[in-house]
């Protein structure tokens, strides 16, 4: 299978008044057609960033110091500002964390999603409305012609977030990037936008890559799943096999910190240390300060992704403790 | 249904703002020491004059008789009779206010044709070469004074050039070669009106260096806000949004952008906007302007307090008027303002 999107040791650095910030260091992950991949990891280790440097729309001071982001075989972080402009909304969208800050207050959701459509296929202004209203219905959103008329305010959360999504599919995006979408919403509204995600991908055909700090998220959306830890993915497989026999001690550390039934009244676990600031790049393995199973390799070279079972080549974990050589 | 409501009681409130600023100057004006009948009857008064004019003008009657004529005489339309001249006030208000405005609304017009893009562009190219002339050009337009300006512009397109006139709202020969009916009192409208297009070419002309120069101050202030107003609303998340969708960067700054950031600068122009109606007395003066500015200053510089009155009412009427007009625009540019 050819990927749609194919991002090759991504680096992307910040320059900051506190020193050089290393936020993307060698990230590498690929999205297939039709597919939802889930890229999961804390707040801080790179995820969004790296989605804005698949667009390309890095804060001023954020620069792509090294890496490819292949998007159908173009080579991104080579494109002109013009072809990048083409790119955008036409072929990968992207929505974000708080829908209430993302649409603009001022202007209503008919005239915010029918400029979208107008801008990309030049279509007449009856076939602009047409659409919007089709769009509107297809993201479920009851009585469509009133929601054109409406300002964001008058809309609840999960509301929103459908617009956005709408307005994503306006201008026929192949791959939508949705960055915490569902998680400035309630829990029975995260599930109606999921739901929703997965159905428009089936309906659509539309390849999702799926930003989320919420591992349930990843078990009921994603069809595989990348680990990211300090602006690197640790571990990347299908999202049963990274879920149910994960590997890496940091996916570990991650599952057992999640509550569940049986440690009630218990302290929560949690891992050690914090994640790093990123002012510095650690060497070695970026884990190693924290992770329990720490040896002397660890401080020196990083680890390379490898796969878990020579067998099966989708599961890898970039960890000395499954490499051939130091594995004891 | 709203609207109406809030407008109804705006319009109260005005009429209070305004009966409060009517007793306010009108008794201001009596108390300060001065002999109102004296400069009614000339240089050299006899004592017989001064007491027939004092008797005339109702000088000899309690203040708050002499505010009662003045107001119920004020709500039939009769703003009373300049002691200077001797005219009535509504009459020579009529030629002064539309001067005044001609040049008070050219110069908005340019300042903010001006003003506006650069402070988008500037805005959103912070620290590039626009911004920086730009910043130039706003602290050159603040700081400079006004008759400074206002002759150099004179030394420089009037002197130099020979490409516009010195002063003046119309010159001799075509005022009376091509007379203007006057219809608005705008000079410009009046000559549009009729069709009297060498007048019309003459009056745009005699416009243009006062304009600039009272254009200067409002320029330099909405390159600012409209600069630093900008920049924070470039910051929000559905500006992000409208780049992630692909849309392009003048829709972005000019249309999503620009409608969040305008309502400052808009507040700032309003507020200009009623300052400058006396506040171009320079500008009046350099251009021999015959406009509200050098009306009023002469009024205050003789004591001629009908006069005085009436400009602060009527300035208080465009206040109230800019400021209403103010909200209205707010909430019609932002659904999440309610008028209350």
């Amino acid at each position: 299978m050819t990927e749609l999107l194919t991002v090759e040791n991504l680096h992307v650095v910040f320059q900051t008044y506190a020193g050089t910030v290393y936020a993307v260091n060698g990230m590498t992950f690929s999205v297939q057609p039709g597919e939802i991949f889930g890229l999961v990891g804390e707040s801080g280790c790179g995820k969004s960033v790296a989605c804005l440097a698949i667009l390309r729309i890095l804060p001023g001071h954020g620069r792509i110091t090294a890496g490819r982001v292949l998007f159908d075989g173009h080579d991104l972080t080579q494109a002109k500002e013009s072809e990048m402009q083409a790119i955008r909304g036409r072929q990968i969208a992207m929505i974000f964390q708080d829908p209430s800050t993302s649409l603009n207050p001022v202007f209503t959701v008919g005239s915010q999603i029918k400029r979208i459509i107008r801008h990309h296929t030049q279509a007449s202004r009856q076939a602009t409305e047409q659409r919007a209203l089709e769009l509107l219905d297809e993201v479920a959103l009851p009585d469509p012609p009133r929601i054109m008329q409406a300002y964001p305010h008058e809309l609840s959360g999960g509301m929103q977030q459908r617009v956005m999504i709408a307005m994503a599919l306006a201008s026929g995006a192949r791959l939508l990037i949705a960055d915490e979408p569902t998680t400035a919403l309630d829990v029975t509204i995260q599930n109606q936008i999921l739901e929703l995600l997965v159905e428009l991908r089936r309906h659509v055909g539309l390849s999702i890559l799926l930003i989320t700090h919420n591992l349930g998220v990843v078990a009921e959306t994603c069809d595989r799943v990348g680990v990211a830890y300090a602006g690197q993915i640790v571990e990347i497989g299908p999202t049963s096999e990274v879920l149910h026999t994960m590997k890496h001690p940091y996916t570990q550390g991650l599952l057992a910190a999640l509550p569940s039934a049986q440690q009630k009244g218990r302290d929560l676990l949690s891992i050690p240390g914090s994640v790093p600031n990123g002012l510095s790049v650690i060497p070695g393995c970026p884990f190693h300060p924290r992770c329990p199973h720490v040896m002397e390799v660890c401080r020196q070279t990083p680890p390379r992704l490898t796969a878990v079972n020579p067998g099966e080549a989708q599961h890898q974990v970039a960890c000395y403790l499954y490499s051939p050589e130091t594995a004891q | 249904m709203q609207r109406w409501e809030y407008l109804l009681k705006r319009l109260f409130l005005a009429i209070v703002v305004l009966f409060s600023i009517s007793l306010i100057t009108f008794f201001i004006a009596r108390v300060l020491p001065s002999d109102p009948a004296a400069a009614w009857v000339g240089p050299r008064p006899t004592q017989e004059q001064i007491a027939k004019a004092t008797q005339t003008l109702g000088l000899d009657q309690p203040l708050y008789v002499q505010y009662w004529r003045y107001l119920t005489s004020l709500l039939r339309g009769d703003l009373g009779v300049s002691i200077k001249s001797r005219q009535p006030i509504l009459t020579e208000l009529k030629t002064y206010l539309p001067a005044t405005l001609e040049l008070v609304i050219a110069s908005m017009i340019i300042g903010e044709l001006i003003g506006l893009p650069l402070g988008v562009l500037s805005g959103a190219w912070k620290g590039g070469a626009l911004d920086n002339f730009s910043r130039i050009l706003a602290v050159a337009c603040v700081s400079v004074p006004t008759f400074f300006l206002g002759l150099l512009l004179q030394l420089v397109f009037f002197a130099r050039l020979k490409l516009l006139p010195i002063s003046g709202r119309i010159s001799n020969e075509i005022a009376i070669n091509y007379p203007i009916t006057p219809i608005t009192g705008f000079y410009t409208i009046d000559t549009l009106i009729a069709g009297n297009w060498p007048a019309f070419q003459d009056v745009l002309l005699h416009l243009i260096l006062p304009a600039i120069t009272l254009a200067a101050f409002g320029l330099g202030l909405s390159i600012r806000m409209t600069r630093a107003s900008i920049i924070e609303t470039l910051n929000e998340k559905y500006i992000l949004a409208a780049r992630v969708a692909g849309l392009p960067r003048r829709t972005i700054l000019f249309v999503l952008a620009l409608k969040n950031a305008i309502m400052p600068t808009l507040n700032v122009i309003g507020l200009s906007f009623v300052y400058s109606l006396t506040g171009s007395i320079l500008v009046e003066v350099i251009f021999s302007w015959p406009g509200l500015g050098q009306y009023l200053t002469n009024a205050v510089l003789s004591l001629d307090f009908p006069v005085i009155v009436s400009v602060t009412l009527v300035v208080t009427v465009f206040y109230v008027a800019v400021n209403l007009a103010l909200d209205l625009i707010q909430a019609t540019i932002d659904p999440r303002v309610t008028l209350s």
